[in-house]
């Protein structure tokens, strides 16, 4: 049994960020292989972009326990200052810089690829939920991370307008 | 009153495909064509209602792995359905929404009431059912119809007008907001910061400009594939800043460099000096703590805590202290924290107004 780097409530809210952050790169993985397959480089460059600060967010919900997550623009920036000494830091750098025209879409997927396949045995593999074998267990588990952080009155990953305590106005009415 | 009823699709779109393009491309694809699309679905249709398809398939853009929407619309339908069902057809999966024709038009009456209104589009939508709603009225817009009957509605102008309007408005919104990141990290030392945001308001800008030529919504994500295909003019500046410099050196040339372009394109004044009474940043329950000779922001609604030098602090009570706060000018100490509040998510920036559409003046740019 380990005790967990800090208080209860901030550890499960950063990891249930991290697990759906996890969650949510299979659309960035599938714009990228249908990006690849099309050769389309605008596409392989921007999905590699938001790879590349999807990684960083997630090592940097994992090393350090922080939260609030600041805004999306500024989310590359602060993941990379808190993941500077990490081994993956350049990794997520370069994706996040991007790449000049004489990079193939080819080596950006690549580097993608390894990328993410680095930070999934860090923190673990997720079902894909944009197939039909992944879509019930990620819900499943989204749901478990939800329950979880409910229990401990954490505000949950999902839009708050998703949680029972807000139903939307149309099954109101 | 009442207004000439308007089609909801106005023929003669630029860069939006025709049907048959469209369905050409699901053949090619997934050996599907619009007659198994429809099949999958019967069961959401009425009587009377239109099947529309959007998204970047039907714009041109797209490739194997996207999704196709479908837009089932009409007067039968008691509900409206927020979240797409999601269909396979083959190997295409088919995300399709369900929507009573009344709900859409409240939606486009709502876009043209924030269009006309002073304040930032940005949350003009409410919450993000709202929000969702609002990317269906871009589905709607600039998607084709495939069966049934053509959408109408009372509205003083043309769906896609409206919806054309609300993108140039919300990126040139996004611009102006990015730009000014850019320009208070550079100060504040942030220089991936200063560079990302940079890139970001030469994106914002560029969509906004394809917008303001009339070209459909393309999405975030298809900028360069939109450019290549409607206004190669735009090409050398999206290249110009779609890689961040390696290294600090070379970031406020590019930020500058960058921000200067966004004003090119948009018109704008975006110097620190034009927009400092125009924005407020709103830190909301954070307050300051003095322990001994150490000081500490807390704030209970994030359950968090964040130590202070005492510079910091001492800029903190002199322009933060009564609540949001502006940024003089030339008062560097101030945008400095301003900047790493929001880039610890501390703070939001509250924008005194929007930009009108008839306010903004992006260059004709031409189509191919």
């Amino acid at each position: 049994m380990k005790a967990v780097p800090s208080g209860a409530g901030r550890y499960i809210w950063c990891q249930s960020q991290l697990v759906w952050l996890n969650m949510a790169m299979a659309a960035r993985l599938e714009d990228l292989e249908g990006a690849f397959s099309a050769n389309q480089s605008g596409l392989t460059r921007y999905s590699a972009i938001a790879l590349g600060e999807d990684c960083a967010v997630i090592l940097a919900l994992a090393l350090t326990n922080e939260k609030p997550l600041p805004t999306r623009s500024m989310r590359p920036s602060w993941a990379l200052e808190r993941i500077r000494d990490h081994p993956l830091h350049d990794e997520c750098w370069s994706l996040i810089r991007s790449f000049p025209a004489d990079r193939s879409n080819g080596e950006i997927r690549e580097d993608c690829l390894k990328l993410v396949r680095a930070v999934r045995e860090i923190v673990g593999e997720v079902p894909d939920g944009l197939t039909n074998e992944g879509l019930f267990p990620g819900v499943a588990l989204a749901r478990d991370w939800n329950k979880m952080v409910d229990e401990l009155h954490q505000e949950s990953f999902f839009p708050k307008e998703w949680i029972r305590s807000a139903a939307p106005k149309s099954a109101a009415t | 009153m009442v207004q000439p009823e308007q089609p909801a699709h106005p023929s003669g779109t630029a860069h939006r495909s025709s049907l048959d393009e469209v369905e050409a491309r699901l053949q090619a694809y997934h050996q599907v064509g619009f007659k198994e699309v429809l099949g999958a679905i019967t069961y959401l249709r009425d009587e009377g209602d239109a099947v529309i398809c959007g998204g970047s398939l039907t714009l041109g853009l797209g490739n194997r792995l996207s999704d196709l929407d479908i837009v089932v619309a009409g007067q039968v339908s008691a509900e409206s359905s927020r979240i797409p069902l999601q269909h396979w057809v083959s190997s295409l999966r088919v995300d399709a929404w369900k929507l009573h024709r009344d709900a859409l038009g409240e939606l486009v009456e709502r876009a043209e009431e924030a269009l006309d209104a002073e304040g930032p589009i940005d949350g003009a939508f409410g919450d993000i059912f709202e929000e969702a709603d609002l990317k269906l009225l871009h589905r709607v817009a600039f998607g084709i119809l495939i069966d049934g009957t053509e959408l109408r509605y009372t509205v003083s102008r043309s769906y896609e007008a409206i919806a054309g309007d609300l993108l140039v408005r919300e990126y040139a919104e996004r611009a102006r907001s990015v730009a000014l990141l850019a320009q208070i990290a550079l100060a504040a030392g942030s220089w991936v910061a200063a560079t990302s945001h940079a890139r970001l308001a030469v994106r914002s800008a560029l969509h906004a400009s394809l917008y303001a030529n009339g070209v459909a919504f393309t999405g975030d994500k298809w900028l360069r594939e939109r450019i290549d295909a409607a206004a190669p003019a735009l090409v050398d500046t999206h290249e110009i800043f779609s890689v961040l410099p390696a290294t600090p050196d070379l970031a406020k040339t590019f930020t500058l460099d960058a921000v200067a372009t966004v004003e090119r394109l948009s018109k704008l004044d975006l110097s620190l000096a034009a927009l400092a009474g125009q924005v407020q940043f709103d830190a909301g329950d954070l307050r300051l703590h003095a322990v001994g000779d150490r000081w500490f922001l807390v704030s209970l609604e994030r359950d968090s805590l964040w130590e202070l030098t005492s510079g910091e602090a001492e800029t903190w009570r002199r322009v933060a202290t009564k609540g949001p706060w502006s940024c003089v000018g030339d008062d560097e100490a101030a945008w400095v924290l301003s900047f790493d509040l929001s880039a610890l998510g501390l703070t939001k920036m509250r924008w005194a107004r929007g930009l009108p559409v008839a306010e903004l003046a992006f260059d004709q740019v031409a189509l191919t």
